[in-house]
Parts: C-alpha cells; structure tokens; sequence
C-alpha cells in the first residue's frame, strides 16, 4: 500500500468554520474576563472545589484522547506494522494540537499564567503534578520535533517569500533542508521517547487523585488508578483514531480509510478488554460494588462510564461486522472516546467530594465558553493544517 | 445649630472635669495600681491537697475573711503587658468576694510546698508567663485570671462574663485618629467626633445632659417632669 | 526509519546500568517530621469563643478589616471556614450537652492551618512552594508558586484558600503557625498569645502531646478519649483534646496512613533514578531494532547495505 499524504485541495470557509469561529469568539471573551477579573469572576472554583472542568476536561481528559499520537506511533514506527502509516500523521497532528491546548488550558486555569516557567527550575520530585508537567513539557517538544519533517516536506525546495523577505529564502530552504535530513537520522529516538514520556505522564495523570484519598469517592479511589489511567489510554488510542478520521473524511469528502481501520480495531479488543479486566476485578477485590445500586448521580456516572463506556462498546468490537460497518465502528469508537472522557471528568469532578464542607460544583458558564473556545480553536486549526499541509492520505480521495 | 454647638460645650465641660480630676487621687486605687506593678518570686513546688483537705487546714489555723488584708485589687501584671495590652486592669473587689463566697480555697486552691511560706499567696506568685517550657501545665496569670473569674461566674450564673464587662477597653491614642485643620471650628470638631462616635451622640441627646431633664437621684421621688430648671423656667446663663 | 546502530547500543548499555539499580532507589517510604518541631494543643473545653484569636491572627498578618466586627457575636451563629482573608475562624457547635438550667452548651471551635507532620500539600506543590520547616510550621514561599491548587486538592483539611478574584498574583492563603514569630526566642503564634484562657497551649509538640495526655489522665470523665492530631494522617503539629466527640464538632474522620505515603512510593517505585522510562526505552528500542531488521532483510537490502 502506498501512503502518500498530500495537503487537502477543498474550500476552507464553510459554514462549520464559521460555527468554530463563533465559539471561539465567545471563549476569547471568557479569557478575556479571566486575565481581568479573576479565576473567581468566570468560574464556580472555590476553596473547597479547586479543580473543575478546566483540570477534568482542558487538561485530563485532552491529554488522554490526544493518546492516539503515541499509541499510533508505537505501533507503525516500533512495532514495524508500516501498513497503518496513513493514520500516523493524523493521530500525530491531534497529538500535536491536543497537547497544545492542554498547556493552553493550564495557562487559563493556573492563577500565575506568567510563572509556568517556574517547575523548570524548582524541582519537587515528591509531587506527581511536577513529573507530569516535566513528561508533558517534554512531550510536547517531541511532538513538535516529529512534526517538522511534515512542513519540511510541504516547503523545502519551494521557499518563496515575498518582497524584502525574499532575502530569507535561501537560509529558511538550508534550515528546512537540514532538519529534514538530521531529523531522519535521529527521528527514532523521539518516536521512542515519545512513547515513554506518554506512558509515564499518562499513568502519572492518575497517581494524581491518589493524595486525596478521603475526597474520592471509592468506585474510582484504587491505588491501581495510574495504571487504569494508563490502560484506557492505551484503549482510547485507536479509537480515537477511527473516531477522527471518520470525522474528517466525512466532513471533506475523503475515502474512508476502512481497510486500514477495521484491523486496527482488533488491537482495542486487547487493550480495552485489559483496561475492563482490571477496572472491574478492582472494583470485586476492593467490594466497592456495593456502592452501585446506590442512585447517587456519582454512583450512576461510573454506571454509564463502565456499561456505555467500556463493556457496551467492547462487545460490539467482538463482532466482525461491527468492524467492517462504517457507522457501526463509529458508534463503537465514540462510545469508547466517550467513557475514556467521562472517566477522567468523573475521577477529576464527578469522584471529589470535600468531605468538610460539602461543597458542590457545577461549572460556571464561563468555564464552559473556555473550554468550547479552545476545543473550537483545536478544531480549526486541524481543519486548516489538513488543507494545506500533507498529513490526510490524499492518495485515496474521492471526488464528490 | 445650636444643638451642635451645645454638644460641643458638653464636651468641653466633660474635659475640663478630668483635668480637675488629676488633682485629687483615690489613695486605694494608687495603692492598687502599685501593687500590680509588683514582681513576686516565682513558686516552682505547690503542696497538691484536695479542696477538702485545703479548707480543713485554713479552718485548723483559723484563716478567714477576717483576715483580709487588701479590700481592693487592680488584676493586672508586667508580665501580661509585656504580651498583650488591649483592655484596661479589672478592679477586684478582694474583701467583697471573699465575704459573698465565704471560701478563700475557692481561689487560694494551692499553698506553697515551702511551710515557711504564707498559706495564702497572690496568683501571681505561681502563674507568670504562660507556656513555660519546664512547667507546661502551669496556667499563665491571664489565662489563671480569667480562667477563675469566668468559671465562677458562669457557675454562680452572677457577675459578668464578657470582656467589657470587667474590663475597660484601652482607649487608642487619638493624637493618630482625629484629624482636624489647624483653627477648627466647633461644628468641624463636633462632626470629627461624631465620625467614630456617632451612636455616642445620638445617645447624648436622649439624656439630661442635653434634654436638662430627666430621671435624676437628685429629684424629689426620682421624678422625671421636672417644672424648673434649666430645661424649662431657669435662665440658661452659660 | 533508520537506527543508527552505535548509538542504539549507547543508549541500551544506559538503560541496562540504570535498570540494575530499581532497588536502591525504591526504599521503603519515611516521614519527614522534623523531630524537634512546636506544636499547640487546642483544649475546646476552654475555649469561651471570644475570637480574640481571629482578631489577633488578623492583626498580626496585616490581614484585611472583616465586614463584622471581631467583637460582633452574631457571627457565631454560622459557621465559617478559613479563607483567604482570615487564616483561622471560630464556629460554634451545640452538641447536645445541657447545662444545669437546661440550656444548650456550646462549644467552640477553632480552625486553622493543622500544619501535618507529613503534609500532602507539601507532597503535592509543584514547584515545592509549600515546606514543612524545622519549627514545625508548614511554610508557603509566594515566589515559587505558580498557582496550580494542587495543594488545595491534596489537603484532607481543606484549609488552604485562595485569591481567586486577582487576575494575575493571585496567593494561596493559609496560617502560617507566624512562621516569623516562632522562630524568634521566646516568640509566640499570635493566636495563642492572646488567648485568654489559653485554650491554645504552645510547646514542643512533644511536650503539648505530653500535657494533652495528662489532661486526660487527670480528668476521667471530662474529655473524649481521642486527642485528635495525634495519629490522624500520620500526625499534625496541630492537636485537639474535647469533652464531645470529635465528629459532632466538625472534625472530619480521617485515616492514620500520612496522606502522600500512597502516591510517593509509587512515584519513587516507578520513577527512582528512571529506571522504569530508561528500561522501557531500552525494551522500544530493542523491538524497533529488530524490526527494522527485519524490514531491511525484506525489502531493499541493497540499498541499506550501502549507507
């Protein structure tokens, strides 16, 4: 199979770009208010509740499905299987971006934005956060580096900037010509590191809750947590996959890339089935399972998590015409992203409970306008690296 | 208007009977106060008897109220000044309380182990300095102070329980707090005043003080309408 | 791809050196209590609720003047929590005792800063902006803080508040056990020093735990047999003796485990010298190695010998 990615030729200004335009729009104005008046003039945080959608939806849960970068990566770099290269460069780009608005959203939600610089050089090696935020910082350089050969390869040979800065052509082609060819030297030690840095901060992001051990609730509070962070990563990964690339080439008019997706699927059966083994035979070993039946709306969320999130979703794997239907494996692979999602909104949000003072949390609307502003801000991005630059496999586009 | 300035000459007469005041001194009050400022040796061993025991032994040696010396304490010490200095000395009626309780072991609960020393010694021989390091179950003197005074009045439900009512409040130093121009006139010095103390005011003018009548001891039968007077057919002549 | 096969094996002879060493790294997890530490006892069968603690707290932080006065009593008819602009509060509880009239017996509590002998937020800062100090105090240093409330996550006390209405230096605001005081001879937490009936008893936390235990013994009948602080999450400088259970005042129950020992031996566990992230680097590489190999046997072997 030949993978050759090219920029997407379609009209960029369609009615969706607008819709993204507008809620960023809205966001800009939330953040706006944020640098003016406070985290406490746009959000419902308070002493009690210092983390809210910002940490459980901006940070945790982008960092998770921004997992189909490294699990991608792993498997056609490290694990040699060349034939899913097309997905790569998609999963990368969300990676990419995911990350990207992960720091973004750090930056809204932590009170000193200007002093995020600080964890550099004042090391707490006690602190999971600090090991997170090295893992992330450094990740997300890697994901820049293993990038810049997809814009090298759009623009080497072809620099012509206009006017005056036609003076920087010739150093901007050596620099785009050099890196191209350092980075295909070197490049296997960043897919490598990428991998590591994602399977620590992943599983880290779930040692995370493990400090407040009286504030979560027990269905989620296990002292296995980082690996089940870890492992409905590694689940949401491909998934995630699926779930964007149908996205994509539906709203461009792209081929569906079925042949490379339904055996991709077949790994989520694995890794999936791991991540239900270990949250159900924990939630057995612990006896929290008697906390199910309770109606709270905590113990009826980790419900849809598990049984709409995970078990549903799983069984429908199993089958092999879920696989091969297009609309099938969506609805699959987004009731996977989707329990992946929940599940870190619920062990950030839902799961914490201050046991002193009680005190409840639903996010402001200005939490949310952030959170929609960046997500829109993510999207359109992706939609405008796609259309001009090679990352979607053009090679197998149907015109419409 | 003339409210205003009335109010004014009250308290310019108000202050020219403190002044007059510093000429003549209560004799027990100066000795009071100068036996507060006095630092008595510390009693590190106390003889630990029960209450009983105690007032057995002040029965056998025939100590009681007769043998109050001081009718009047001012409750205070250098060593709670030196921490702490908000509220004025409470003044301790001594002989009262102990003829009302009738048991000096109510207060004098512990004698010094030393048996050449008085049965019956001053708080502060015992509590100073609060959280000594060698002797941490030993109260400090304010702590013992208000540990006592409240404990009983609270038990006895009779004399009072909050801050001021045992205490003056220190008065803050107003050289700080007013703020007046250079020639000021009465009704600019009157507003200064009623910036803070304007609940004061309001009060003054519901009194005799003001009114120049009202329900005085002075009056026939404590009575309240008064017919002559300043307030009514006496020339105001000041 | 291409791996460069000198510098594949560099990184593998790392990663195999590193790996040996697991064990060295992953001791068993210890306290950190600084062993000579101050303390203060907090005896609620003393305290007369006069908030002359919140007053003097405020005094001597330079903390901003409350809406109601200190000497206003009404406050006491709801309850508080510390927050970012009074480091310690009093509530009132009535937890059913009668006294001799029949009326209801209050009892007061105040509420600060417990200064954990092996505090989670301590654990948890990024950027190590909160210490436990030699004195005891556990101290925030403004100048590293980079606002993330991590700390206010991991405090089982939920005391630590926060500034949320500046936009761009914003504090993290808790007690300070005055730090600054303490650490001078002679030198008292403002609260304790104004108390006064000295509900707050200031010490050594060995000493106060000492005298907190002789009350006890010497009062049969009058506390609870619990001296709150005393074990609770591994131990606080901060300890607590009352006449009514702990849990009808307020006092959340919470476990004797020190709350980081969970997440710091998992974190040293994994991430001691790094070996996992370098063995597992390692183990990548290999299979990468050996795939590619593969791939070079496979397909252009000709072309690969060359260069």
């Amino acid at each position: 199979m030949t993978h050759n990615p090219r920029p997407v030729n379609k009209k960029f200004w369609t009615p969706g770009v607008y819709v993204m335009l507008a809620f960023m729009a809205a966001g800009a104005v939330a953040v706006i208010a944020r640098f003016t008046g406070g985290i406490g003039y746009v959000s419902n945080l308070s002493t009690a509740r210092p983390w809210g959608l910002w940490v459980g939806v901006d940070v945790a849960t982008g960092v998770a499905l921004a997992a189909g970068g490294f699990t991608t990566a792993a498997l056609a770099h490290i694990f040699g299987r060349h034939a899913y290269e097309p997905v790569t460069r998609p999963a990368l780009l969300t990676a990419v971006l995911g990350y990207t608005f992960v720091v973004l959203g750090l930056m809204v939600d932590i009170g000193r934005s200007w002093a995020i610089w600080k964890p550099m050089f004042n090391w707490n090696p006690n602190s999971v956060l600090f090991e997170v935020a090295m893992c992330v910082m450094f990740y997300l350089n890697v994901l820049y580096i293993e990038f810049l050969p997809i814009v090298a390869e759009q623009f080497k040979n072809s620099v012509r900037l206009p006017g005056t800065l036609a003076l920087l052509n010739r150093p901007l082609e050596f620099l785009l010509q050099f890196a191209d060819r350092l980075l295909d030297k070197f490049m296997w030690i960043f897919i490598i590191a990428g991998v590591v840095l994602s399977c620590m901060h992943q599983s880290s992001l779930g040692s995370l809750m493990l400090i407040a051990p009286t504030k979560i609730h027990p269905l989620w509070y296990t002292p296995i947590l980082p690996l089940l962070f870890l492992t409905s990563a590694f689940s949401v990964g491909y998934p995630m996959v699926v779930f964007e690339t149908t996205l994509a080439t539906t709203s461009m008019g792209l081929a569906d890339e079925m042949e490379i997706l339904t055996p991709l699927i077949r790994i989520t059966i694995f890794t999936l089935g791991t991540y239900m083994a270990l949250k159900l035979g924990d939630m057995m070993v612990r006896g929290t399972w008697v906390y199910l039946l309770d109606g709270t709306y905590q113990t009826n969320a980790f419900l849809i998590e598990i049984i709409l999130g995970v078990i549903v979703p799983w069984c429908m794997l199993l089958s092999l015409r879920v696989r091969q239907s297009r609309s099938l494996l969506f609805t699959a692979c987004s009731l996977i992203v989707g329990g992946v999602a929940l599940n870190r909104i619920n062990v950030f949000i839902v799961a914490y409970s201050p046991p002193v003072s009680h005190s409840n949390y639903f996010p402001a609307p200005g939490e949310f306008l952030v959170t929609a502003g960046l997500i829109a801000t993510l999207m359109f991005i992706y939609r405008f690296v796609v259309t001009f630059l090679p990352v979607l496999s053009g090679s197998r586009e149907v015109s419409v | 208007m003339i409210r205003k300035i009335m109010v004014w000459a009250g308290v310019v007469m108000l202050g020219a009977c403190l002044c007059s005041a510093e000429v003549w001194k209560a004799p027990d009050q100066e000795k009071a106060k100068e036996r507060a400022k006095e630092l008595v040796p510390f009693v590190d061993a106390v003889k630990d008897d029960c209450k009983v025991l105690r007032r057995v032994c002040l029965l056998d040696k025939g100590i009681d109220i007769k043998d109050v010396e001081t009718t009047y304490f001012h409750l205070e010490s250098p060593i709670i000044k030196a921490r702490e200095d908000h509220y004025g000395p409470v003044r301790f009626a001594h002989k009262r309380h102990a003829a009302l309780i009738g048991d000096c072991t109510a207060c004098h609960h512990y004698r010094p182990k030393d048996e050449s020393m008085s049965e019956t010694t001053r708080c502060s021989a015992c509590h100073q300095e609060a959280f000594k390091a060698d002797n941490p179950q030993r109260l400090g003197l304010k702590a013992a102070f208000h540990q006592q005074c409240m404990a009983c009045h609270k038990q006895e439900a009779k004399g009072p329980v909050n801050c001021t009512g045992c205490h003056l409040k220190n008065v803050p130093d107003h050289k700080e707090l007013v703020k007046l121009p250079d020639d000021a006139d009465p009704f600019q010095v009157t507003a200064e005043c009623r910036r803070c103390h304007d609940a004061q005011a309001e009060d003054m003018l519901t009194t005799a003080h003001w009114l120049w009548k009202g329900p005085s001891p002075f009056t026939v039968k404590h009575r309240k309408d008064i017919q002559h007077g300043k307030g009514t057919t006496a020339l105001n002549n000041y | 791809m291409n791996i460069n096969r000198r510098g594949f094996f560099k990184v593998m002879g790392a990663a195999g050196a590193t790996a040996m060493t697991p064990a060295a790294g992953a001791r068993a997890w210890e306290s950190a209590a600084p062993p000579d530490a101050f303390g203060c006892l907090v005896d609620l069968t003393r305290c007369i609720g006069c908030r002359k603690c919140e007053e003097a707290c405020n005094r001597v932080n330079g903390l901003p003047a409350p809406e109601i006065s200190f000497d206003d009593p009404t406050v006491l008819d709801t309850r508080r929590r510390p927050h970012e602009k009074s480091y310690t509060v009093v509530n009132r509880y009535f937890p059913g005792t009668l006294d001799t009239h029949d009326q209801l017996v209050p009892t007061f509590v105040k509420l600060q800063c417990m200064h954990c002998q092996d505090p989670a937020c301590a654990s948890a800062c990024i950027v190590g902006a909160l210490t436990k100090k030699e004195n005891g105090s556990v101290y925030y240093d403004v100048g590293k803080c980079i606002g993330c409330r991590y700390c206010m996550v991991a405090c089982p006390f939920e005391i630590p508040a926060y500034e949320y209405h500046d936009p761009v230096t914003p504090r993290v605001m808790k007690c300070t056990f005055c730090f600054e005081r303490i650490s001078k001879e002679n030198g008292l937490p403002g609260c304790a020093q104004i108390c006064p009936v000295e509900a707050i008893t200031f010490g050594r936390r060995d000493t106060v735990m000492a005298l907190a235990k002789q009350r006890l013994k010497d009062n049969p009948g009058k506390y609870v047999n619990h001296i709150y602080g005393e074990k609770e999450v591994g131990g606080t400088s901060w300890i607590y003796i009352s006449s009514e259970p702990f849990e009808d005042l307020g006092f959340p129950s919470l476990p004797d485990r020190p709350t980081p020992k969970l997440a710091e031996t998992i974190q040293h566990g994994l991430f001691s010298y790094l070996w996992s992230p370098i063995l597992l680097f390692g183990v990548l590489g290999g299979i990468m190695r050996r795939n590619e190999k593969k791939n070079v046997h496979g397909k252009d072997k000709e072309a690969r010998h060359d260069a």
